[in-house]
């Protein structure tokens, strides 16, 4: 992907942006709403057309592929016709592309929808419709599979189990999978690598790994003692920033490893020892902040820059 | 492009506005056929008695009444996937959308077929049946048989039409609202007004009526022309829809 840039009027949906998807990975696509993330993906499969820019398969744009579904699935939105049921859905699809019917009754079993095949789409779950939408991407078996926000309006038994079933796709079975979500801990767990945009430009692009090295001890850590004011004096004097609450500290940018021996040297009795927000998440806070479509000044703020920082 | 006319016919016979359409289509045109029938020879209605050329012919020519549903099918057709935003997973399927336009084109076109032979072939039994009782039951031939024909292919037009006009409108509801307020507003002005009826012949309603041929009509254009006249429109329709289509961005 090079270069993609495209406007809706006057609005900059996406502004020169490129970045490469590693084969055999889950590749984890975030950014706050409004960044562009589905604009981009659009553009990839061809349904948008940029204004400037190319983005290819091996080589290959989209609308180029010469059997488009059986190399890249597309999760974009859960569009069905109500009335028509989850099978018929599927077996439109594989009519137009040519795979034998039997396969949406195959995707069906893999999604965990057998049972609801026969049932009107309409009368289908956020969660089914969801399930229904993967079903459609995996029917022609392709080697990249396009997800976008796919956890949107899953339980947290769904996203447990798209969590599973995405890392089952990539890593067992060795496709590749970019998958967009504006949560960072919604795919934390899940992604190999990140690309992250804000505000239609790349922040940041990189393997989790590094991500999370970077973030190692940006994140705070909460502790709770009853020596917790003997603690606190050690800390300062150490130079570690830190709140005191009660009985409770807040500490920034240590980890909960490096706080826990210095109490243990220090002979301080902990009750409680904690990271109160992961290094990740106020990494990518700190990223993204201020660059959604609809940024708003911080409650309190009345300086009209103190959003745009 | 088989599959993909396949496909459009697994979309259209995988739910039920297909049979609403023809349930209407049958009972409108068994209801003209049977008003038609009952009223004939009275002399306030203007209808010619039974028995006569003329009586049969209007009889028989009322299926034709149906190219509206067979319209709105096709529109139906066209733009459900924008409203169900099934757009999205077809044109990921087939990204060459024209391929996608002419496909739906021939499944419509070609699912009329049997549809005008049902709501036809209901129209002649009604009246063969009603007619016959109060006389005289219509012949199958000649001219019968011609008006009976042309209506039948008026309906698989009407249907080609209507696809045309919801890929380029995309809109469901204001493809079908803009469909009927043309159909029985703006053309019925443009008929009786002195001014513009000149105009009719060239116009989809003139199409039709030249080709289902009534009697005592406006300046029309022969049989053959208007049913040239109204694939001609079906055919620009799809164009524009097709040329709108493969450029406009599925959002």
């Amino acid at each position: 992907m090079r270069g993609l840039t495209k406007s809706f009027g006057a609005v900059r949906a996406v502004t020169d942006l490129g970045f490469t998807v590693e084969p055999g990975s889950v590749t984890g696509f975030l950014g706050p709403n409004g960044a562009g993330k589905t604009t981009t993906l659009r553009m990839v499969l061809g349904l948008i057309t940029p204004d400037s820019g190319t983005a290819t398969f091996d080589g290959v744009p989209y609308a180029a592929l010469p059997d488009p579904i059986r190399t890249v699935g597309a999760v974009l939105e859960t569009a069905f016709h109500p009335a028509r049921s989850g099978r018929n859905h599927l077996r439109v699809y594989c009519r137009a592309a040519g795979l034998p019917v039997e396969r949406a009754d195959e995707v069906l079993l893999q999604v965990g929808l057998a049972d609801a095949g026969g049932r009107r789409a309409g009368s289908y779950s956020l969660g089914m419709r969801q399930r229904l939408a993967l079903a459609t991407a995996l029917l022609g078996d392709p080697g990249v599979l396009v997800l976008d926000e796919p956890a949107n309006g899953l339980d947290p038994e769904g996203i447990q189990w798209l969590r599973g079933f995405l890392r089952h796709l990539a890593h067992d079975q060795g496709r590749t999978v970019l998958v967009s979500s504006h949560l960072l801990s919604e795919v934390e767990q899940t992604v190999d690598r990140v690309v992250i945009v804000g505000a239609g430009r790349l922040v940041r692009e990189g393997s989790m790994a590094d991500l999370r090295a970077g973030a190692d001890g940006a994140g705070t850590v909460l502790v709770r003692s009853p020596e917790v004011a003997r603690l606190a004096e050690l800390l300062r004097a150490d130079g570690v920033p830190l709140t005191l609450d009660g009985a409770a500290l807040t500490v920034t940018g240590r980890t909960t490893d490096e706080i826990g021996a210095r109490a243990f040297a220090a002979g301080v009795e902990l009750h409680e020892l904690r990271s109160h927000t992961s290094g990740l998440e106020e990494i990518y806070f700190q990223l993204t902040a201020g660059q959604g479509q609809f940024a708003a000044p911080s409650p309190g703020t009345t300086d009209p820059e103190g959003a745009s920082r | 492009m088989t599959r993909l006319v396949r496909a459009e016919w697994t979309k259209l016979f995988t739910t039920r506005v297909w049979i609403g359409m023809l349930a209407a289509g049958v009972l409108l045109t068994a209801g003209f056929a049977v008003l038609m029938t009952a009223f004939a020879g009275n002399a306030d209605s203007g209808i010619a008695p039974v028995g006569t050329a003329e009586f049969e012919q209007t009889a028989l020519a009322q299926a034709s009444g149906a190219t509206i549903l067979t319209l709105i099918l096709g529109i139906i057709g066209a733009t459900q996937e924008y409203r169900h935003r099934t757009a999205t997973p077809t044109f990921l399927t087939t990204p060459r959308r024209g391929s996608v336009i002419v496909a739906k084109l021939i499944a419509y076109a070609l699912a009329a077929v049997p549809f005008a032979v049902v709501v036809v072939a209901v129209n002649y039994l009604v009246v063969a049946v009603y007619a016959g009782a109060r006389g005289a039951a219509p012949s199958l031939t000649g001219d019968n048989l011609e008006v009976m024909t042309t209506s039948g292919l008026a309906l698989v037009i009407y249907a080609v039409i209507g696809v045309g006009l919801g890929a380029l409108m995309r809109n469901q509801v204001g493809a079908i609202v803009a469909a009927l307020v043309y159909l029985f507003v703006v053309e019925g002005v443009i008929r009786s007004i002195p001014a513009t009826s000149g105009a009719y012949k060239w116009l989809p309603g003139g199409g039709l009526e030249a080709m289902t041929a009534t009697f005592d009509g406006p300046d029309l254009l022969g049989a053959w022309q208007g049913g040239l006249l109204l694939i001609g429109y079906g055919l620009l329709a799809a164009l524009l829809g097709t040329l709108l289509a493969v450029r406009r961005d599925i959002v």
